[in-house]
């Protein structure tokens, strides 16, 4: 801000909020259209039958140009920016918030805390995770206060001057020490927050058919979706009491549902406009401030806007599971699979989100597309005070592929059988019975593996 | 001195999400004109879905991709759809789209009929007209039979229909049920070379063959494999969120947290295995995670296959590839669990 710009006094009447809006806004830039009005089709749009044609779409024409208005080219009159002070400390109980210095600055609009959210907590499983938190911070990167003001940069100058008390707290980490239960996350509940359980046949009669056994350890890391586009949404309250939200969420009949939980309000108060959204994978499928701006929209009668730096995108946003996996298989002389014994341990982050599903697909796939008669796979999923972890494109399934296919491979080396045929002789077929007991339909694991390696060459090549 | 090897991956992943009901809901209406409105709850979240659930419509009614227009992702005005979750819109949102249309398809069938003096079950849906089956000279064009189920006949076509994965609850103890409607297959291979000086793995190729079911539009459902397989590539061998001993991260910023640009995507291979699911609308089932399933599992093998050195901890970067190359033993497999 230049010393020039008139500022509203700390009383500051609605008039002189609007006159520093208009003292502080960018002169508006209107970019004439460069683009060829007439539209562009492929032959495929209009063939018949429309099944199976290459079909491009009509979004695409709009991205190349870049006409496509995402949440962050999309503005309202008298539109506000939100920001969110980040609690930076993993383990604490929050003594004091203190935001008069920020409610007091010039360009601040409104400062909204956990106390002020009618219901202060939401999740996909369980309602784990605050909005905002109030009584206690469970990783660095909760939110502890949000801010509405004319622009961003005033936003997070006032996130700066929000002061907040903590009483540090003895914090867990690591997944393994977590199952412990020695330092619980979210006393008094354990920390293993989610189980599950597949049994078939009988493992130790598997075990003493086989001629050899497999055992190893694997692990992946924790990833971030990293979306072109941030998270983001607009909220606007209008006078009847309805609120609309643009937002960037992937799945809005059930956000719906959660945002209405939070305010405590009926569900046809609430209208979401799903805008066209810059990448998900996973990472959009639940509510993050759309209700902390639904409220700072109320408390100011202005929308208010809100995009996640990338940095929040990383620290705030949900995460892949990072996976310990502990494998045994029992296999024959000639390399068919009698056994296989399965542990995993998920670093569940902070909150559930959807841990309880990623822990359910992982533990159902973790044996592979493999027929094996005898096995036992179970998974935990455990609280840490790291950024939470949710969905993300393969929910699970990525680690334990990477488990269960490099175990075969070591047993493809060991019995000196060519990896392409390891897995053709123990591959699911049409009618295998899956690790729950389903008999699977339109099965082609064969298919895929003869395609991939008549693609790649495998046979050929004399490596 | 550089090496190469080569290495795949195969698996399997369910189609919709279990735990819960994830039903989807959808509205068809066909214009005046023959051409139609599809109304849907789903989010385009950049994979093409609305393309493909455009061209679900259009092929239920006998029209072109172009003729549908689709409306979406708008809580006021759009059907409940559980969302752009589980690989779950082609299959769950497509069958109920399917069934949508064919409901606004029977209304057009009705009306037809006697128009070309037939009964309803004689007539299909084809080319932009509603023709006798096996008499395809006997026909109307879709538009005129659509004007005249609205202007003459005062039954406008529209439809609207649900379609929720039927499955069977999981035994708490084993469980033991069926808890996805339906599966895909894919293997994917990779070709590395690896610097056995520095650990540096530069993966140089990936055939990949997947199984979606039918491919309502084969060129998207490629996008979406090379899409999955730049993420697979990062999960291999780039990418990790790292904290320090305060639980803060150190690397949330694309400075420091490394991820697949253009320039680090190996050659791509691609196909569609052929399949048909009797379940899933026009045979289709899905793609969308599938494709980043597969690939770090067939990079860490390629690894192995060109240096010896066995992966076990992701992401297989240089340095961790360097100390598998000069260890050659199992010292990065010391995370072991506890005992039970």
């Amino acid at each position: 801000m230049t010393d020039d710009v008139k500022v509203a006094d700390k009383t500051d009447s609605l008039t002189d909020l609007k006159e520093t809006d208009e003292d502080l806004r960018l002169p508006s830039v209107v970019e004439p259209a460069h683009f060829p009005v007439e539209t562009i089709d492929t032959e495929a749009r209009h063939q018949t039958p429309a099944v199976g044609q290459r079909a491009t779409r009509p979004d695409g024409r709009l991205h190349g140009l870049g006409q496509t208005k995402y949440i962050d080219d999309i503005t309202f009159p008298n539109m506000l920016f939100a920001k969110m002070k980040r609690a930076g400390i993993s383990s604490a109980l929050i003594k004091s918030i203190d935001t008069s210095e920020a409610e007091a600055m010039p360009g601040v609009a409104a400062v909204l805390t956990g106390k002020e959210i009618p219901v202060n907590s939401y999740g996909p499983s369980y309602q784990d995770q605050p909005v905002l938190a109030d009584e206690r911070v469970f990783h660095a990167g909760d939110p502890v206060a949000a801010v509405a003001a004319v622009t961003e940069q005033i936003a997070e100058e006032a996130c700066e001057r929000i002061k907040v008390e903590y009483e540090p707290l003895e914090p867990v980490y690591d997944p393994v020490e977590a199952m412990k239960d020695e330092i619980k996350v979210h006393p008094p509940h354990s920390n293993i927050y989610a189980t599950k359980r597949i049994k078939k046949g009988d493992l130790e009669k598997g075990f003493a058919e086989a001629d050899h056994i497999f055992e190893g350890v694997y692990s992946t890391q924790m990833i971030e979706h990293v979306p072109l586009e941030p998270h983001a949404s607009i909220a606007q309250w209008d006078p009847n009491g309805r609120v609309t939200l643009w937002s960037s969420l992937g799945r809005i009949t059930l956000g719906r549902a959660d945002i209405a939980r939070t305010l405590d309000m009926p569900i046809n108060k609430i209208r979401i406009v799903g805008t066209i959204v810059g990448g998900n994978f996973g990472g959009k499928n639940e509510i993050t401030t759309e209700p902390a701006l639904a409220l700072l929209s109320r408390k100011t009668g202005r929308p208010v806007k809100m995009v996640y730096t990338r940095e929040e995108e990383f620290i705030a946003s949900t995460t892949r599971h990072p996976f310990i996996m502990e494998y045994k298989t029992g296999v024959t002389d000639d390399g068919m699979i009698t056994a296989r014994k399965v542990r995993l341990v998920l670093d569940g982050g902070a909150y559930c989100s959807w841990s309880e599903t990623t822990l359910g697909k992982a533990c159902i796939l973790s044996a592979g597309p493999y027929n094996i008669e005898n096995l036992l796979a179970e998974a935990y999923c455990m609280y840490t005070n790291k950024t939470m972890t949710g969905a993300m494109r393969g929910f699970g399934a990525p680690q334990v592929c990477f488990a269960y296919e490099s175990q075969m491979d070591e047993i493809a080396h060991k019995l000196g059988i060519d990896p392409l045929e390891l897995r053709m002789k123990n591959a699911f077929h049409e009618g295998s019975a899956s690790p729950t007991g389903q008999v699977l339909q339109s099965v082609v694991v064969k298919d895929s593996l003869e395609k991939a390696a008549e693609r790649f060459g495998w046979k050929e090549d004399g490596q | 001195m550089k090496k190469r090897g080569k290495g795949m991956g195969c698996m399997w992943y369910p189609i919709g999400f279990t735990v819960m009901a994830n039903p989807s809901a959808a509205t068809v209406k066909v214009n005046e004109d023959g051409t139609a409105t599809l109304i849907t709850g789903t989010v385009e979240t950049g994979q093409g879905s609305l393309t493909v659930l455009g061209q679900i419509a259009a092929e239920e009614l006998g029209i072109s991709t172009d003729d549908v227009h689709v409306v979406s992702a708008d809580t006021d005005a759009t059907p409940m759809d559980t969302g752009a979750i589980a690989s779950r819109t082609t299959y769950v949102t497509g069958n109920a789209i399917q069934l949508a249309a064919e409901k606004a398809k029977n209304i057009l069938f009705e009306v037809a009929a006697p128009m070309l003096g037939v009964r309803p079950n004689q007539l299909e849906a084809k080319d932009r007209q509603i023709q006798v089956k096996g008499f395809p000279q006997s026909c109307l064009p879709i538009g005129e039979v659509a004007a005249h189920a609205q202007n003459g006949a005062g039954t406008p076509a529209l439809g609207s229909a649900s379609y929720n994965p039927p499955t069977v609850a999981m035994d708490p103890e084993t469980g033991q049920g069926k808890p996805f409607s339906t599966y895909v297959y894919a293997t994917q291979i990779a070709e590395v070379e690896v610097d056995e000086e520095t650990g540096e793995v530069e993966v140089l190729r990936i055939a990949a063959a997947h199984d979606c079911g039918t491919a309502i539009n084969p060129m998207l459902v490629e996008g979406q494999i090379q899409g999955g397989i730049s993420m697979g590539v990062g999960m291999a061998i780039q990418e990790e969120m790292l904290f320090d001993d305060e639980g803060r991260q150190i690397n949330p910023n694309l400075t420091n947290y490394i991820m697949p640009t253009s320039l680090d995507m190996p050659d791509l291979e691609v196909d569609i295995v052929e399949n048909f699911d009797p379940t899933g609308p026009f045979g289709a089932k899905g793609v969308g995670e599938p494709t980043a399933v597969a690939t770090s599992a067939a990079i860490c093998n390629a690894i192995y296959d060109a240096v010896g050195a066995r992966i076990y901890n992701l992401p297989a970067t240089a340095e961790k590839v360097l100390a598998a190359i000069k260890s050659k033993d199992r010292s990065d497999r010391q995370k072991y669990l506890p005992a039970e």
